[in-house]
This record gives structure tokens, sequence and C-alpha cells, in this order.
């Protein structure tokens, strides 16, 4: 192992002590926000994923993490105690009954005409499952059908894009289904195995906390597979590897469902943190806010994606609480963003990197040839 | 039906103006510029603020929305997209954050609101233009009822079209903007000045943006995130018309303007804008060149 690789691994067994040795610093409060973070750092991992390793600009991410928490949101409505008050011994959702014509029956095989589909999320589990399972299933499909095609580059970005802007257009058009632009509120507490995850709990903080470090390992682990190396080389080099026969849209569909697959969970996580799923969550701006976090933490460094994402939100947070920097912290970003791209391309976590490797050469000179090697392999 | 072809017609063509700006940057330039659609909101800004403080109608703000934005186009071009040729996904990146800089400009009072100092016409709330008498209402045409601000829309874009045909196609200038759009490097081979003819293609597209601005700016309500939805469906024109097609972009808005028209009188607004999403998507898996490609670069 070399000097460089036990940093590496250094600062990610640091990273994760950090995060749970965090909930002794503060209250509740402030444990739920950090939770949230947690899971921004989770789709910081999944952009620097597709789009450092495989090379794929994914501008809407946010729809994996929007189906994810709509499919969980839907069972904890329905275990929510408002939705038991609704004049029905089963659960229903409250809105759809405010929304119903005069007359309509309670059950919620037919309220509406799409209300039936509600029906399989009376069991929790369901909704835990679909939301892992629907947005895998999606990038899939998606997946197949554009590197198939071996559509590349920005072209991939624009179908992504207009993917997203189109389910949620049809997720606010579903109004007596989905409530529409008002999203889903008033959600029960996620079970598990009789632990209730109340949001402002330490339990839910170290669910977050546990799902953001397996999700970091696991990333980590995967990229430095044969198939990851493959995906690096795919991402240098498209036509290339295609020569040296790797089916190279196998790689890019693997990659990119398993990206999806964080998001989902991502946002299931986050539906349990803020007891809510709204269509914001699949606004165009909310999927090149994942970007920017990736791309000023590094988009090639996974802890530096995951790292970028907390530390953006962390001091968002604090400017926002200074009442003349509410609107200009969004400057700041724009700002900030524009540098980044101009003069740091490869982020907090490429800049890291080399302090790192000027210290390693300082601390012994016999090192160079090894880093160098490393250099190779980064590029 | 004539009437809501015509509609369709007319969206069409704020579509294109739109997309005329993006179609020639990113095809000639090889730049996603994400802050086009901050473009089109200045020069609906312009439109305001020329009505407040200079008491001109909205046709006086058509010139003045050009020359405004084509300076800011210059100057992005000049600080920021410069750096950036060759690295495309960055482009898209970089402007992303010039547009939330923008927006943020305008929503801030150029940041005076700092100062406690008001600018009447900028800032987060609405805003509106009068449309000129003589532009309001409407007049029968083949017994379809025309609007007639929406005709007028189409014959500043016809206009502005054959503009850009005319310089792209007829000058000296299109010539070498052409070459480059064909091969950036066996034009600077050649002698062509590529970094000039950039700038000035970027000048120019912004400066269609600012007049699409000022069209909008008669219809709708202007406000400081107008911007983002434009850029959206200006690249969903740009791209399924085919890069680098001035024909394939005329046609394509057309196209679209006239779907999102189709569905929105059969269903709804929302529905609409979402036919239009499937139907781009569509085309990029099924013709990932687009429509009217030609082979180039």
């Amino acid at each position: 192992m070399s000097i460089e690789r036990k940093f590496q691994t250094a600062a990610y067994v640091l990273f994760i002590a950090v995060i749970f040795a965090a909930p002794v610093f503060g209250d509740e409060f402030w444990l739920n926000r950090i939770s949230k973070y947690l899971v921004y750092g989770m789709l910081g991992v999944a952009i620097a994923l597709t789009w450092g390793y495989a090379g794929i600009l994914n501008l809407g991410q946010g729809l994996f993490f929007g189906l994810g928490a709509y499919m969980l949101a839907m069972s904890l409505k329905l275990s929510s105690p408002t939705s038991l008050q609704q004049g029905s011994d089963k659960p229903v959702p409250d809105f759809m009954l405010w929304n119903a014509e005069p007359g309509a029956p309670t059950q919620l095989c037919c309220i509406n005409k799409g209300s039936f589909l509600w029906l399989p999320f009376q069991s929790q589990s369901v909704g835990l499952v679909l939301g892992i399972v629907l947005p895998v299933v999606i990038a899939g499909a998606l997946g197949m059908l554009v590197f198939r095609k071996r559509i590349s580059g920005v072209f991939v970005s624009i179908i992504t894009l207009a993917l997203v802007l189109l389910v949620r257009l049809i997720m606010v058009d579903a109004q007596p289904v989905t409530n529409g632009f008002n999203g889903l509120t008033d959600l029960g507490w996620l079970t598990i195995g009789g632990i209730e995850f109340d949001p402002y709990s330490r339990a839910t903080y170290y669910l977050c906390a546990v799902c953001l470090s397996l999700t970091l390992i696991g990333a980590r682990l995967i990229v430095e597979t044969r198939a990851g190396m493959i995906l690096q080389a795919i991402r240098d080099d498209q036509v290339r590897a295609r020569y040296l026969g790797f089916d190279v849209s196998l790689y890019q569909v693997f990659f990119f469902v398993i990206s999806a697959g964080i998001a989902g969970v991502a946002g299931m996580l986050y539906v349990v943190v803020a007891e809510f799923a709204s269509p914001t969550f699949m606004d165009l701006s909310f999927s090149v806010t994942m970007v920017v976090w990736a791309a000023v933490g590094g988009r090639s460094s996974l802890l530096g994606a995951c790292i970028g994402a907390i530390l953006i939100n962390m001091i968002e947070a604090e400017v926002s609480e200074t009442e003349a920097l509410v609107e200009a912290w969004k400057a700041i970003i724009g700002l900030i963003f524009v540098l980044v791209v101009l003069f740091m391309p490869r982020g907090l976590g490429g800049l890291a990197h080399d302090v790192l490797r000027q210290f390693i050469r300082r601390l012994k000179p016999g090192a160079a040839s090894s880093s160098l090697q490393q250099q190779s392999e980064a590029l | 039906m004539l009437d809501i072809l015509f509609i369709g017609l007319s969206l069409g063509s704020i579509l294109l103006l739109v997309a005329l700006g993006l179609a020639i940057t990113y095809g000639a330039m090889g730049v996603i510029n994400m802050a086009h659609g901050e473009m089109v909101m200045i020069g609906a800004y312009v439109a305001v603020l020329s009505g407040i403080w200079l008491k001109a109608s909205l046709l006086l703000a058509i010139p003045l929305a050009f020359v405004v934005t084509a300076l800011l186009g210059l100057l992005i071009e000049r600080v920021v997209v410069r750096r950036l040729y060759g690295r495309l996904l960055d482009t898209l990146l970089a402007t992303w954050g010039i547009a939330i800089l923008l927006q943020q400009a305008v929503r801030l009072e150029f940041g005076l609101s700092f100062f406690g100092i008001h600018v009447e016409g900028l800032g987060a709330g609405l805003q509106n233009v009068a449309v000129p008498s003589y532009l309001q209402g409407t007049f029968r045409l083949a017994s379809a009822d025309i609007n007639a601000y929406r005709t007028f829309i189409i014959v500043v874009t016809a206009v502005l079209t054959l503009a850009t045909w005319f310089i792209l196609y007829r000058t000296a200038a299109g010539m070498q903007v052409r070459a480059i759009i064909r091969n950036p490097k066996m034009a600077a081979a050649c002698g062509i000045d590529v970094k000039r003819v950039n700038a000035m293609t970027f000048a120019f597209g912004s400066g269609l943006a600012g007049v699409a601005g000022v069209m909008m700016s008669g219809f709708k309500t202007v406000f400081p995130d107008m911007g983002t939805t434009m850029v959206v469906d200006g690249f969903m024109v740009v791209v399924t018309g085919g890069v680098g097609s001035l024909f394939g972009t005329i046609l394509s808005s057309g196209l679209l303007g006239e779907i999102n028209a189709l569905v929105a009188i059969g269903t709804n607004d929302i529905l609409a804008r979402a036919v239009v999403f499937g139907v781009v998507i569509l085309v990029i898996l099924v013709k990932p060149s687009g429509l009217f490609s030609f082979k180039g670069r």
C-alpha cells in the first residue's frame, strides 16, 4: 500500500469517525439539520460516481432522489394519524378526500381514477422496497436505451434533464393522486423492527450516518474493482475501450444504476428526516445544485464530493441566519462556482490531492516514483 | 383550428429567437450557455426600465435590449467563456454560475439594495410592460381571430431570422463563422481570428436573446427567475433540430411550438410542456444528432 493510499484510507476513517461522533456536540435540532447534510453527502457521492468516474453528467439526478422520496413518503403518509381519521377503517390520505367529488367513496380503491395506486403502500415495506427498486429499474431502462445507442456527453445531460422535468410536470398535473405542487406532508414515522425513527432522534441521525458510511465505503470499493477501472478507461477514451473489446454500454449502465440507487436511498432518508416530499426535489435547480456540490468538493473524489455537499450546506445554513446575506448567499454560490470551474476544475478534493502529494514528496524523496505511478493512473 | 395553429406559430417564434442564439453559440463555439435564459430576462428588464426611466415604448426597447445584452455577452465571453473552449460540460457549469449571479444581481438591484438605494423596476417583485395600443386587440383573417401582438412577434422573429441567415450566408463574417462551425482548427490555420469571431458570435447570440426578452415582456410577467425555463426550452429546440443547423432550429422551434399549442388546447399547459419534453427525449433517442443535422465536426 503506497503512502498516498494510506492517507486516503485515513481520510475515510477520520471522516466516518467524525460523523459518528457528531451527536455529542449538539442538540436535537442541530442533529436533524446535520442528518439532512449527510443525505446531501450521499447525493454528492452519487454524482461523483457517474460524473467523475463514468464521465456522465446527469442533470436529472433529482429524478431518482424524488422517486425514492415519493415512494417512501406515500407509505409514511398512510401510516400517519391524520390518514387514519378520514372516515374509513383503512387509512386514506387527507388531501385525497378534500379534492374528491362530493359523495365519492372513502375507500382507497376508488376515491378518484388513480387512487388505487396507493393501495400497496398500506404496507411500509412496499414503500421502502419501491424507493430503491423504482429508481434502479428506471435508471436501468433509461441507461440501456441511452448507452446502447452510444449517446454520450451533453446529449445524456439533455435527456436526463428533460426526463426529470417531464416527471415533475406529470407529478404536479396528477394533483388528485400526488397532491400536486403541495407535495406530501404530515407523514408518519418510519418504523423498522420496532424502532421508531423520530426525525429529531439520535436513531435517525445514526441511520443517516450508517447509510452514508456504507455508501462511501461501497462506492470506494466498487471503483477499485476491475469494473471500476474499466469504467475510468471508458471515461478517458470510449472508442479505445470499445476496440479493446469491452462492452462499454454495460459498464456505463451498471454505474448509472448504482448512482440512481444511492439517490433513491438518499430520497427515502430525506423523507424520514424532513417529513415531507415535494415536487421541488425534481426541479432543475436542485439537480444542478447537486452537481455544484460535487464540482466544488471534487468530482473525481468520492469523499471530496461528499464533503463538498456537507460543507456548502453547512455554510449556507450559517450564512442564511445573517439577514443581510440571505439573498447575497446565492450570488456568492454562483461566484464560487464560476471560480471553481475556472481555477480549480478538480475541486477541493483535487486540491487536497495535490497538497498531499507535495507533502509526501518532501517527507520521503524515494516515494516520488510511486506517486508518479499514481499520477499516471489518475490521468 | 387556424387560430390554434397561429398561437403555436407565435410560441414557436419566441422559442426560435431564444434558440437562434443558443444554436449559433453552441454550434459555432461548442459552448453551452446556461446564462442565455438570463439574457432573455435582462432583455425583458431593459423593456421594463426603459419604460419607467425613458418613457420609451416597446419598439425602442428592442434595439436597446439588443445592445445591452450583446455587450453583456461580450463581457461574459471575455471574462469566463474564453478560458473554457474545448471543455463543453465545464462551460455548462460555469455559465450556470453566471446565470445565478445575474439573477441575484437583478433581485438585489445590482447590489445597491445593500446601501438602501432602490432602483425602480428591479428587485424581486413582478413587473409588467405595457404594449402600445396599436399592437393590442385582434383582427380577423380567414374566419379566425388573430392577435395583433402575436403577429408582431412573428414578424420581428422573421426579420431577425432573415438577418441572421443573411449574416451567416451572405457576408464575409458569416463565412468565417461557418468555417469555424465545420472545423475550428482548420479555420484558424486559414488565418481566421477564431477568438475574435467567437466573441462576436457570442455577443450576437446574446443580443438575439435580449430581443426575445423584450417580446416576452409584452405578454408575460417579468421576474428575476424567468430565464431558467427559457434556456431549457431553447436547448430542447437546438438539440431536436440538430446542432449547427439553422434550418433545423427553425423547423424544430415551429414543431415544438405547435405541439405545445395543440396539446395545451386539448388538455392543459402543464401536460403540454410534459409532452414537449417527451417528444424531445424520443427525438434524441431515435436520432441522437437531431432531426436536421449535417455531417460536420
